[in-house]
C-alpha cells in the first residue's frame, strides 16, 4: 500500500528534494531538517496542494475568512484521524466544505444521507476526486503537520513550497528579511 | 510568415538573448521606424489615428468609442470569426486554481499587445487577415508569493505604449519596460508589495512621460495608493496615499483607537483617466478595511470609495467626492471615471461619470468634485433610499455619526451579524468598463443585478495580520445572479434603454456610432444597436467573457477584437449565484472577428 503511494509520487519527491537543496537555510530552524522523501506524510502533502487544500485553507492550515467565508482552521481542529477522513470525503453539509469521494452521496452514503436527503445542505464537490488512500494520506498530513501546530513559521513554509518563491519571506526573523529596496531600479 | 524559424538571427545574437530576461523572446523581422514611437502627443490626439486603439480605455477620457463605420448595425450580423490565437497562464498559484483574461488588447499601426493573468505579455502581427505570434515576454511572475493576495483572482488587465516601450505590470508588483521589437525587458522596477498584501492588476496609465500604477489588496490590510513612475529615470516621481497619514487632511476620518487607517485599504486597481487641460488624473478608490465591520474604524474614513482629483505633475489631491462614507457593504469605487463635455448654458460643463459598486451612477463637475446628479443603475438598491439631491450622499447619512447605518435593517453591522443585501458585495458594477457614445451621449454601464448574503465577524487588532485576509466577514451566494446593460442619457441624466441579462456582465463595453458590444460570462460576443440595446449579432466563443472588447484596423479593414477566459474572482467566490457557470472550463483565448 505504502509503496504504491510512494511509486506513485516519486518525480514529485525528486523536485522537492533537488529544491530542497537550495532552501538550505531553512534547516537551520530545526523542523524542516528531515528532508521531505522520508517524510510518511510526503504524498499527503502533495494531496492538500493537488487537491486544493490550500485554496482555501492556505498553505498553513489556519484558513480564515475573506470572500469565501470561514474555512475553518485545520491547525485548531479537534477533529480525530477519523473524522477528518469523514469530513474530506463527505465534505461538510450546509457549508462550503467541498467533498472529495466520487459517488459521494450517490453510491456511497454521508452522513447518512444521499443526494436528495441533503437537498439544499449538499455540500460542493471537490474539484478533483480523491481515492481513499489519498484521503488517509491528507489526513496523516494534516494531523502530522498542521494539526496542533501553533503559528506558522519560516520552516514551516519553507517545507510546504520547497520553492525559490517568496512566499515566505515574511515568516523570517526580521534581520533575514532581504532589502526590497535593493531590487528596484534597472536590472539589466 | 517564418517569424519563429529565426535560429540564424538567434545564433548571431546569443550574447544579447544570453541575458534576455524573458525566455522565449523572439526577434522581431520589422525594423524600428520613429513613426511607431509613441509620444505625449500621439496619445493626446488618438482621434487622428481611429485605426489604432492606444490608451487601455482608448482614450484619455475612458471613452472606449470608435469612430470606425466598415462594421455598423446594417452589417453586423454577417461579422465572423477571422482569427484566434490560443494564449498561456491558465496555470494556478497560490490560493487560484486557474488563471483567467480581463484584458484590453491595444493595438498599434497592425500589431497587437495583449496579456494573460500572469502578466505575460504578446506582441502579435494581425497583418494579412490572420494572427501571427511576434515575441512574448514572460516576466516569470512570482505564482505563489503574489496568487496567495490576490483577493479576485489571477488578472492582468493589460498594456500601455510609451516611446518604444510596453509597459506593463506583473501580479507580484512589478512596472517593466519591455523593448517593443524584440520583446526583451528592458528595466522593472518593483512598485507593489506583496508582502504587505500588495498586488496589481491593472494596466498602467501613461501621463507625461510616467507610468501611474494602482494597487490592490484592501482585503488584505493595505493602505492604498497611486504611485508614478519617470519612464526615462525609472525613478518614483510621486506617491499618493488613498488614505491620509496621521495629521493630514482627511486623517480626522478615521475616530478608532485601533490605528484602522494604517492598514485601511482603499485600493486603486481599476486604470483612471487624465484630463490634460487641467493636468488632472482622475481615479477610483476602493473600499477600507476590514469590509464588513465598519464599527472598528468610525468616521467616514477618506478617500475610501471615493473619486480623487489628482494633480499630475504632483500627485497632490485636488478634490474628492466620496459616494458611500465609513462603507460596510464592500462598494469599492475603483471604477473609471468618464470624461464628458456637454454643452451648456455658460460653456462646457466637465463631467466625471463613475458606476459605483453601490449601484448608483453619479456625474461629478469635475472642474471642482461637486455633485451634479445620481441614479440607481441596477433593479434592486436595498441598502439606501436614495441619494440627497443636493449632495449626492446616501439620505440616511448623517455626518454626526460616527458609524454608519443606512437602511439599519439590511446593513451589516456587529448587531445585525448576518443579513442581505443589494446589490451584493460585487456591486452593480465592478471593474468592467462602461464605454460612452459622445455622438448619441449615451453611456453604457455593464450591471451585475445581484444581492448577496453578508456575515459579520467583529475585527480586533490581533486578527490583523499581514497576507492574510482582513474583511470583518464574508459574503455567500444563495440568490441568483443576473445581469444587464443600462444605458444612461448623460444629457438628462435618465436610463435611456435597459437590456436584462442571464448572466451578470462581466467584461465590460465598447461603443461605436451605430453600435455596443459586449459579451456574457457564458461564452457570447454579442453586438447591440446603440439605442435601443437590441441585440443584431452573436456569437458563442465556448468559453467564459471576463473582458471587455476592442476594435481596429489593419490593412485598412476593420477587426473587434476580445480576450475570452473567465477567470478573476467570479468563478471561486460568486459561481454558486450562477450554477449554469460551474460548466465553463478555464481558457485562454484571443477572438478576433472582422465582415
Ligand atoms: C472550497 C473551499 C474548501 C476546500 C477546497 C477545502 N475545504 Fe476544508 N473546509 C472548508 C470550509 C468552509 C470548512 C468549514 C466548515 C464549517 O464551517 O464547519 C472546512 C472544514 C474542514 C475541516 C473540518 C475542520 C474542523 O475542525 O471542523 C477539515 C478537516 C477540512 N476542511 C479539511 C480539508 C482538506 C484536507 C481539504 C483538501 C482535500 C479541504 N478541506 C478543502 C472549505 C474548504
Amino acid at each position: 500500500m505504502k509503496l504504491n503511494l510512494l511509486a506513485a509520487s516519486t518525480p514529485m519527491l525528486r523536485v522537492s528534494v533537488a529544491a530542497l537543496a537550495f532552501a538550505m537555510p531553512a534547516v537551520a530552524y530545526g523542523q524542516a531538517a528531515q528532508p521531505a522523501s522520508s517524510d510518511p506524510t510526503a504524498a499527503g502533502k502533495a494531496v492538500f496542494a493537488k487537491a486544493n487544500c490550500v485554496g482555501c485553507h492556505k498553505w498553513h492550515g489556519n484558513g480564515g475568512g475573506g470572500y469565501g467565508g470561514d474555512a475553518l482552521s485545520l491547525r485548531k481542529t479537534a477533529l480525530t484521524r477519523e473524522q477528518i477522513i469523514e469530513t474530506v470525503g463527505c465534505g461538510r453539509p450546509g457549508t462550503g466544505m467541498p467533498f472529495f469521494t466520487r459517488g459521494a452521496y450517490d453510491e456511497i452514503k454521508c452522513y447518512g444521507m444521499n443526494r436528495q436527503d441533503a437537498g439544499a445542505q449538499m455540500p460542493p464537490e471537490g474539484g478533483t476526486f480523491l481515492r481513499q488512500k489519498d484521503i488517509e494520506a491528507v489526513a496523516d498530513y494534516v494531523l502530522a503537520h498542521i494539526k496542533g501546530a501553533g503559528e506558522p513559521t519560516y520552516a514551516q513554509c519553507v517545507d510546504f513550497f520547497s520553492s525559490g518563491s517568496r512566499v515566505c519571506d515574511i515568516y523570517k526573523p526580521k534581520e533575514e528579511k532581504p532589502d526590497t529596496t535593493a531590487s528596484m531600479g534597472k536590472s539589466q | 510568415m517564418k517569424r519563429f524559424s529565426g535560429q540564424t538571427i538567434r545564433s548571431s545574437r546569443a550574447h544579447l538573448l544570453a541575458t534576455a530576461f524573458a525566455a522565449g523572446s523572439l526577434l522581431a523581422a520589422v525594423p524600428v521606424s520613429a513613426a511607431d514611437e509613441v509620444s505625449q502627443e500621439r496619445l493626446l490626439n488618438v482621434q487622428n489615428e481611429p485605426g489604432n486603439w492606444l490608451h487601455h480605455h482608448q482614450n484619455y477620457s475612458a471613452h472606449r468609442f470608435s469612430p470606425l463605420k466598415e462594421i455598423n448595425r446594417d452589417n453586423v450580423k454577417n461579422l465572423k470569426v477571422a482569427w484566434t490565437m490560443h494564449l498561456g497562464g491558465v496555470e494556478g498559484g497560490g490560493i487560484w486554481s486557474h488563471g483567467g483574461l480581463e484584458g484590453t488588447p491595444i493595438a498599434e499601426n497592425g500589431f497587437l499587445y495583449v496579456t494573460d493573468g500572469w502578466g505575460s505579455v504578446y506582441k502579435i502581427d494581425a497583418h494579412g487577415g490572420r494572427g501571427v505570434l511576434v515575441w512574448k515576454m514572460d516576466p516569470k511572475t512570482d505564482h505563489d508569493w503574489a496568487g496567495a493576495v490576490a483577493c479576485c483572482g489571477v488578472d492582468n488587465r493589460g498594456v500601455a505604449l510609451w516611446g518604444n516601450l510596453v509597459i506593463s505590470h506583473t501580479l507580484d508588483g512589478r512596472l517593466i519596460a519591455t523593448d517593443k521589437e524584440t520583446g526583451q525587458v528592458k528595466w522593472q522596477r518593483n512598485v507593489a508589495d506583496p508582502d504587505k498584501g500588495e498586488v496589481i492588476t491593472g494596466a498602467p496609465l501613461i501621463v507625461k512621460n510616467m507610468a501611474i500604477t494602482g494597487v490592490a489588496g484592501a482585503e488584505y490590510g493595505i493602505r492604498g495608493w497611486i504611485a508614478a513612475t519617470d519612464l526615462s529615470t525609472q525613478k518614483e516621481v510621486w506617491r499618493t496615499y488613498t488614505i491620509p497619514g496621521k495629521g493630514e487632511p482627511g486623517s480626522e476620518t478615521w475616530k478608532d483607537n485601533n490605528n484602522a487607517a494604517a492598514a485601511g485599504g482603499g485600493s486603486t486597481w481599476v486604470t483612471g483617466t487624465y484630463d490634460p487641460a487641467t493636468d488632472t488624473i482622475i481615479w477610483g478608490v476602493g473600499n477600507p478595511g476590514p469590509d464588513w465591520d465598519n464599527a472598528y474604524r468610525p468616521g467616514d474614513n477618506l478617500y475610501t470609495d471615493s473619486s480623487l482629483a489628482l494633480d499630475a505633475t504632483t500627485g497632490k489631491i485636488k478634490w474628492h467626492y466620496q459616494h458611500t462614507p465609513n462603507d460596510p457593504y464592500d462598494y469599492d469605487s475603483v471604477a473609471e471615471n468618464v470624461l464628458v463635455d456637454l454643452p451648456g448654458p455658460n460653456g462646457p460643463r466637465k463631467l466625471a461619470l463613475e458606476a459605483d459598486r453601490n449601484g448608483f451612477a453619479y456625474a461629478i463637475d469635475r472642474t471642482n468634485g461637486k455633485f451634479v446628479w445620481g441614479l440607481p443603475f441596477v433593479k434592486k438598491v436595498t441598502w439606501t433610499k436614495g441619494l440627497d439631491a443636493e449632495t449626492g450622499k446616501p439620505v440616511e447619512y448623517d455626518p454626526n455619526k460616527a458609524v454608519q447605518t443606512y437602511v439599519a435593517s439590511v446593513t451589516p453591522s456587529r448587531t445585525n451579524m448576518e443579513t442581505d443585501i443589494c446589490p451584493g458585495n460585487m456591486g452593480g458594477k465592478n471593474w468592467p468598463p462602461t464605454a460612452y457614445n459622445p455622438e448619441l451621449k449615451l453611456w453604457y454601464i455593464p450591471v451585475i443585478e445581484s444581492c448577496n448574503r453578508i456575515k459579520v465577524e467583529v475585527a480586533t487588532p490581533d486578527k490583523l495580520k499581514p497576507r492574510e485576509f482582513w474583511t470583518g466577514g464574508g459574503p455567500s451566494q444563495p440568490f441568483k445572479i443576473t445581469g444587464s446593460v443600462t444605458a444612461i442619457d448623460v444629457t438628462t441624466g435618465k436610463i435611456a434603454s435597459k437590456l436584462e441579462t442571464p448572466f451578470p456582465n462581466l467584461g465590460g463595453m465598447l461603443a461605436t456610432s451605430d453600435l455596443v458590444f459586449t459579451g456574457q460570462p457564458s461564452g457570447e460576443v454579442t453586438a447591440h444597436d446603440a439605442k435601443s440595446l437590441q441585440k443584431l449579432w452573436e456569437f458563442n466563443t465556448g468559453g467564459g467573457v471576463n473582458a471587455p472588447p476592442m476594435t481596429f484596423t489593419v490593412d485598412g479593414k476593420q477587426y473587434v477584437a476580445i480576450l475570452v477566459g473567465l477567470g478573476g474572482a467570479w468563478d471561486k467566490w460568486f459561481i454558486d449565484s450562477t450554477p449554469e457557470l460551474k460548466k465553463i472550463q478555464p481558457g485562454s483565448m484571443l477572438y478576433v472577428f472582422a465582415l
